[in-house]
């Protein structure tokens, strides 16, 4: 039982599990293949950017410009593709590029200036969200060449081709913070920074490192919706932000870091994905998302502190 | 409280006396919600009209974001860079009112464009498409197309946009009207911000309730887009459609026989219009005609239709000069009977 | 050397002058004259009676919502929740004046209570749980959102009483807007409590050492609590300011779950000198802070640079001024530690 508990991720499996068989025995319709597929595009998505916020809540760092990083390099790389007639591969180069760039800056500066994350990108949100606004004029690129539409519509059956992309996304974070020692370092640094740096963990390759990675992520996911959307709109990653730490914290994160819950956070977007789902199809007031979403977060970061003090691991004193 | 009734009473006379007899510079400010591309072509209709009325300028402002407080606030801040006509978007039908009237006590007049400001509102008159009877006969488009009977599903904007209650209203009229034929098995509203909430909304209604619909119709842009996106991606055009505006894609669709067609606006007429009127008002010394036969609607008594027209696929290579002969139908007879000039 | 001759030379200013140049303070001030002079140079129509009317009341807004979240990063945590506050508190008051017939002070009563008792439920959340008042309000803020909507139908209130609005639309000597008095009544207050008062000290005091304050007896818990029902209460001002601006009480004030006010609501106390971890606050420069954000807000739109740069142009500008203010603190702090 002991065991069962130490597993973060089982009670939101048994959710997950739980709520498709609901909803399957409330609507046939849940298991077609296209909603299957819907469900699955929406887990494509929001997992990507989730853990892009994940790896920074890993190292105990928030990055609000993520949605603000996403929809710069969305519509860089709609406006190379249409004004520029960029090849595809090289757009997608520039994209990924560019995400680094804005990553990179804010690791950057949050080491160099030692400020926390959360001021840090709070003014490069601003930055990069005008940035996008203003190389747009608010007009989306519509030019996005059939291959890359092709690629965020097509499925074979329920699957969606862009687990394609989502999937090695999730394996490759879960690899890196699981067994490779870079990304141990990360998480030891989250865990305990300043114990971390007298074992010899270098903080500023750590924190530069985390922000790019978690800048990269946000363009991917950044691409992919512009792949779904058909078009590249300014409006792409404006409702990100909630959701992105919604997941890996429903998952399992704890916001002073040294985890990442890689599992733990797919499940997490997967019964956000499958709560929008269920109000869709019993028509219910949109609004109940919001509420219900909110207690969701609540009631699941409460579990998991109900967990640490029943195993003995929670902190004396963690006031704030 | 003498001092709140003063400042009524002195922005109601501004209001009135907009401005003395002589010929005055006029510039336009048009300031729509925020970034939406409906609002794209009221730069043109401003450009147009400042050319054609010889206005001193018929700027578009864009507020950065949709957000109330941030476009009251640019508002005041235009009326301080020399301003002194303003078309606006009301970013809330109430709240819109508060810097309306703070243009109304400095003597500059504003009108409610593509939007309503609710009564009693400082604005000369609300301008913009007659969203309620649009959606309507939209929806009596649809009908028509679906054979008479069926199941529709209607996906509409933001529950505070103004417009989205009037849709629902009249979209729910029509399908009335066929006596049970017709049944709306649901609506969805908010999906008018981010297309991606849009495309998966609609996209998990289809995947659940497909088989049950027959028809749908969207009233709002990033609807109609996701919506005609969709039924491009299932591709067998059982499900009939009547979107909204002219959105690349949606006219794409409507091309290739996905989309049945959509209720075009009239942005641009909004804008040229709009700014003619404040030529003759602010420059000319004209009022408003009280007497004007104005429309009614939930929001207020004082409404003109800035006019709509639906566009099937035998029109598409032209939808513009359809906008463009709305606006012109309009003009011929809009300042006879909707002003009064000296 | 150099540095020793610098530090005899400090050694010898006033007291006074010295801790005015460690704070923010004095750079505020100074970026607030530069860039005054230079927008009322450079553009026209800074100073003109209906700008300074508008920044007067944008100031007196933004000032009022700094405020709220500086009484809450005393505590080391924050409140996302405090746009959701606001805009609840706002339409307790307007359902007061609606629907109860209430008067307008026992409305706004209602409203302040209503703000301090939402505020209150995130500080009992956090306390108890020991969960990070990140999440916590991360929560709340969707949870009174989204409760107010479903309760009011997303519908506003637009028959206020001319009293209300007339106050709003006030102009004293002709270009200044009491919601700017208003601030400066909140700030007055609020220095009053962490400078005068044992309660301020306390909370201070727990928020910059919470186990050291525990050890010495203080009641942290009930503080924090403290703490975020005064920032649910300030948020309740500034709903009330927001809504005097806008002449009526409207869901969307503050946009999407009232996010729209968090931009200010950090920057503001940051550029102030407020810290975010904690214990230290600094209301003189928050309302300062507030003043800056929005001399540069107007000036930049008025420079016509294009509307959709002006973010990004002011993303730069706050960024340059916490950068500038870093090394400002850096520097005084190795010659702290060298003296």
């Amino acid at each position: 039982m002991k065991g069962l508990l130490r597993t973060d991720w089982i009670g939101l499996l048994v959710l997950v599990l739980a709520g498709g068989a609901a909803l399957a025995a409330a609507r046939p319709e849940f298991l077609t293949a296209y909603n299957i597929d819907v469900i699955l595009v929406s887990f494509c998505l929001t997992v990507v950017y989730a853990l892009g916020q994940g790896v920074m809540i890993a190292i105990g760092h928030m990055n609000l410009a993520l949605g603000a990083t996403g929809c710069l390099v969305a519509v860089a790389f709609g406006g190379v593709l249409e004004v520029w007639h960029l090849p595809l591969a090289l757009a997608i180069g520039f994209g990924l590029l560019l995400g680094v760039a804005c990553g990179f800056v804010n690791g950057w500066l949050t080491y160099r200036t030692g400020l926390t994350s959360f001021i840090i990108t709070l003014a490069t949100l601003s930055i990069f969200k005008g940035a996008a606004l203003g190389i747009t004029q608010a007009q989306p690129f519509y030019g996005i060449p059939a291959a890359v539409k092709a690629f965020g519509s097509d499925r074979w059956g329920p699957l969606p081709e862009m687990l394609l992309v989502a999937l090695p996304i999730v394996i490759v974070i879960a690899v890196f913070f699981g067994r490779m020692v870079v990304g141990r370092q990360l998480l030891a640094y989250g865990g305990n920074p300043h114990a971390a740096e007298l074992s010899g963990i270098p903080a500023s390759r750590v924190v530069i490192l985390a922000h790019t990675l978690s800048g990269v992520l946000a363009a991917v996911a950044g691409m992919l919706s512009v792949a779904r959307l058909q078009n590249a709109t300014p409006s792409i990653g404006d409702e990100w932000l909630i959701a992105s730490f919604a997941a890996p914290v429903i998952g399992g994160a704890v916001l002073t870091g040294g985890h990442l819950p890689v599992i733990g956070t797919c499940l997490g977007v997967l019964v956000v994905a499958l709560i929008n789902q269920a109000l869709v199809m019993l028509a219910v007031d949109p609004f109940y998302v919001q509420v219900l979403l909110g207690l969701l977060i609540l009631g699941a970061v409460g579990l998991n502190r109900l967990r640490e003090v029943r195993l003995g691991t929670a902190p004396a004193v963690r006031l704030s | 409280m003498m001092r709140a009734r003063d400042w009524l009473a002195a922005a109601f006379a501004a209001t009135l006396l907009a401005a003395p007899a002589l010929a005055k510079e006029v510039k336009v400010a048009l300031v729509p919600g925020g970034p939406h591309p409906y609002f794209a072509n009221w730069e043109q209709g401003g450009k147009d009209a400042m050319r054609d009325f010889g206005l001193a300028a018929a700027d578009y402002k864009v507020p950065a974001k949709w957000e109330l407080g941030l476009q009251n606030q640019l508002i005041e801040n235009f009326a301080a860079q020399g301003y002194n006509a303003f078309l606006i978007f009301p970013g809330d039908p109430v709240g819109t009112n508060g810097p309306m009237q703070d243009l109304a006590s400095s003597g500059i007049p504003s009108i409610a464009t593509a939007g309503c400001t609710k009564d009693p509102t400082p604005a000369l008159f609300c301008f913009g498409t007659d969203v309620g009877h649009s959606a309507y006969l939209g929806t009596k488009e649809l009908i028509k197309t679906m054979g008479g009977k069926g199941t529709i599903v209607h996906f509409t904007g933001n529950l505070v946009d103004p417009n989205t209650e009037l849709r629902m209203k009249a979209v729910q009229q029509a399908v009335d009207e066929s006596h049970g034929a017709i049944k709306l098995l649901q609506t969805i509203a908010d999906i008018d911000r981010t297309p991606q909430e849009a495309d998966e909304k609609i996209n998990a209604l289809l995947a659940a309730r497909g088989k049950e619909i027959d028809g749908i119709i969207t009233t709002a842009w990033l609807p109609s887009v996701s919506a005609a996106t969709a039924l491009r991606r299932i591709g067998d055009k059982r499900i009939k459609m009547v979107g909204i505006d002219h959105d690349q894609v949606v006219l794409a669709a409507i091309k290739d026989g996905f989309v049945h067609g959509t209720m075009l606006q009239n942005p641009y007429g909004q804008a040229y219009i709009g700014s003619y009127v404040m030529e003759e008002i602010v420059g000319h010394g004209c009022k408003v005609n009280p007497n004007a036969p104005f429309k009614k609607n939930a929001y207020t008594t004082r409404f003109i239709d800035s006019g709509t027209a639906f566009l099937g696929a035998d029109g598409v290579a032209h939808y513009q000069d359809a906008m463009k002969k709305v606006t012109q139908d309009l003009m011929k007879t809009f300042k006879a009977t909707y002003l009064t000039c000296p | 050397m150099a540095v020793t001759v610098a530090n005899a030379r400090r050694a010898r200013l006033p007291a006074a002058l010295g801790g005015a140049l460690r704070s923010n303070v004095a750079g505020l001030v100074i970026g607030i004259a530069v860039f005054t002079l230079a927008f009322a140079l450079y553009t026209s129509g800074f100073t003109s009676r209906i700008n300074i009317y508008s920044l007067s009341r944008s100031i007196g807004i933004n000032g009022v919502v700094g405020l709220a979240m500086m009484a809450v990063l005393v505590t080391g945590g924050l409140n996302l929740a405090l746009g959701a506050i606001g805009v609840c508190s706002a339409m307790v008051v307007g359902w007061a004046l609606q629907a109860l017939g209430l008067g307008v002070a026992p409305a706004l009563l209602l409203g302040l209570i209503a703000g301090a008792a939402l505020g209150a439920i995130n500080g009992l959340i956090v306390v108890t749980t020991r969960l990070h008042s990140f999440v916590v309000t991360l929560a709340t803020m969707s949870i009174f959102f989204g409760g107010m909507v479903l309760l009011s139908g997303a519908q506003g209130f637009n028959a206020l009483p001319p009293g209300l609005t007339g106050f709003g639309r006030m102009r004293l000597f002709g270009m200044i807007s009491p919601l700017l008095i208003v601030l400066l009544i909140v700030g007055f207050a609020l220095f009053y409590l962490y400078r005068f008062t044992a309660l301020g000290r306390e909370m201070l005091a727990a928020g910059a050492n919470p186990v050291a304050a525990k050890l010495a007896g203080l009641p942290v818990e009930r503080l924090f609590v403290l703490c975020h029902a005064l920032s649910g209460a300030l948020g309740a001002v500034a709903g009330v300011l927001a809504s005097l601006r806008n002449g009526a009480i409207v869901p969307s004030m503050a946009g999407p779950l009232g996010s729209d006010w968090l931009l200010p609501a950090f920057l503001i106390p940051v550029l102030g000198g407020t810290l975010l971890t904690g214990g230290e606050v600094s209301v003189l420069g928050t309302v300062l802070g507030a003043v800056f954000v929005e001399v540069m807000t107007s000036g930049l739109y008025m420079l016509q640079i294009g509307e959709f740069w002006i973010q990004t142009a002011l993303g730069l500008v706050l960024l340059g001024a916490i950068l500038l203010e870093r090394a400002r603190a850096g520097m005084a702090l190795a010659r702290g530690r060298q003296s």
